[in-house]
């Protein structure tokens, strides 16, 4: 060390990594004030990336357009089809849902919240939404189209730390959309989830629905996880090797939903 | 010297930010560069390996990316600090940069 700095210097050095490993005696004090003032800019900064990356984009995948305009236009007559009759079958729906009332904010208490950041390389969300609003750890968190986004991981007195379900730390029951397959979905980190534990007996396909079980306690039923996006079988295991691709786009995420009724006690 | 701090935090702070915001949608082959890590790493290489700024810029911008994380604070200060460290420690004792 004496080759490297003057002992003054050792001095300053040492008492700076102290000052800030304590800090950590106070972290949620710390970081809330950090994200108190950060979190405006980070919204401006988002919306700001949204949109060039969105421009960027465009431009990079025109030759693509014209083949995926082309699709479309079959897409869209094909649909058009199906319209008349998915009228009648929303009208029944309607009349359904108004009879079982099973509308998401019907379901469920909820509050809406603000993305302020995004950690992509530990798969988490920052919300403007804390202990302060009647945030808990481990309320779940959705997407108005019903889609599931993970769960608080951190609630800070302003700001909550959401752990997505693609996190490693995230494992949870789900279900195929309407058969009895149940299996758990595990975060694999890099928006992937593994769908393991699911006996081999059971039909499991590509592109299934999978949504979450309420099995385990940890989220409510039938809310969406994702689709089937690979299914291997191995003589070894008595299940299927599955993963899922999650349904939840964290960089097109910039407002979602807490559950607040839900009790996962 | 602190003047170098201020403007090394300033920097640092707004790189966190747009790490956490504006980066977040440009993935290449789906993967978020860390802007802070590789900045840090690029000052320790670049400068005189005499001086120790890097070291510096190495702590702070581990600093803010704790702060914008989950991860305890200090977390990854002292891996940017250590890596810094080390980084100096090569070009110092193992690299001969022609004089200038």
């Amino acid at each position: 060390m004496r080759f490297f700095f003057k002992k003054g210097k050792i001095l300053v050095l040492i008492v700076g990594i102290i000052i800030v490993l304590s800090l950590n005696f106070f972290q949620k004090e710390v970081k809330g004030f950090f994200y108190v003032f950060s979190a405006p800019i980070q919204i401006t900064f988002g919306a700001a990336g949204d949109k060039v990356s969105g421009f960027f984009e465009a431009i990079g995948n025109l030759s693509e357009l014209k083949t995926a305009n082309d699709e479309l236009q079959k897409v869209i007559q094909e649909m058009l089809a199906e319209k008349a009759s998915f009228a009648e079958l929303k009208k029944e729906n309607e009349t359904l849902r108004e009879a079982l009332q099973v509308g998401l904010q019907k379901d469920f208490q909820l509050a809406f919240v603000t993305v302020v950041g995004k950690d992509i390389g530990q798969e988490s969300i920052l919300i403007n939404r804390g202990a302060g609003d009647g945030l808990l750890v481990g309320m779940p968190v959705v997407t108005q189209q019903k889609i599931l986004v993970g769960r608080i991981g951190e609630v800070l007195e302003n700001f909550s730390r959401v752990v997505l379900i693609s996190n490693k730390e995230s494992a949870f029951d789900a279900k195929v959309s309407g058969t009895e397959t149940t299996g758990v979905a595990r975060g694999q980190g890099n928006s992937k989830i593994e769908f393991d534990l699911v006996p081999q007996d059971k039909v499991l396909k590509v592109d299934d629905l999978v949504v979450s079980s309420s099995l385990g306690g940890i989220y409510p039923e039938g809310l969406l996880a994702g689709l089937v996006k690979k299914v291997s079988r191995n003589d070894v295991s008595p299940f299927y090797q599955s993963e899922i691709a999650p349904l939840f786009d964290i960089q097109d995420s910039n407002a979602v939903f807490v559950i607040l009724n839900f009790n996962n006690d | 010297m602190i003047k170098q701090v201020l403007i090394l935090l300033a920097v640092f702070y707004l790189l966190a930010l747009l790490q956490t915001s504006f980066f977040v949608d440009f993935r290449i082959w789906g993967v978020v560069p860390n802007f802070i890590l590789i900045s840090a790493l690029l000052i320790n290489v670049f400068e005189k390996p005499q001086k120790n700024t890097g070291m510096l810029a190495g702590f702070i911008g581990g600093f803010f990316l704790d702060i914008f994380s989950s991860n305890p604070i200090g977390f990854y200060a002292l891996i940017l600090l250590a890596l810094s460290f080390l980084i100096k420690i090569i070009f110092r004792k193992y690299v001969w940069l022609p004089a200038s």
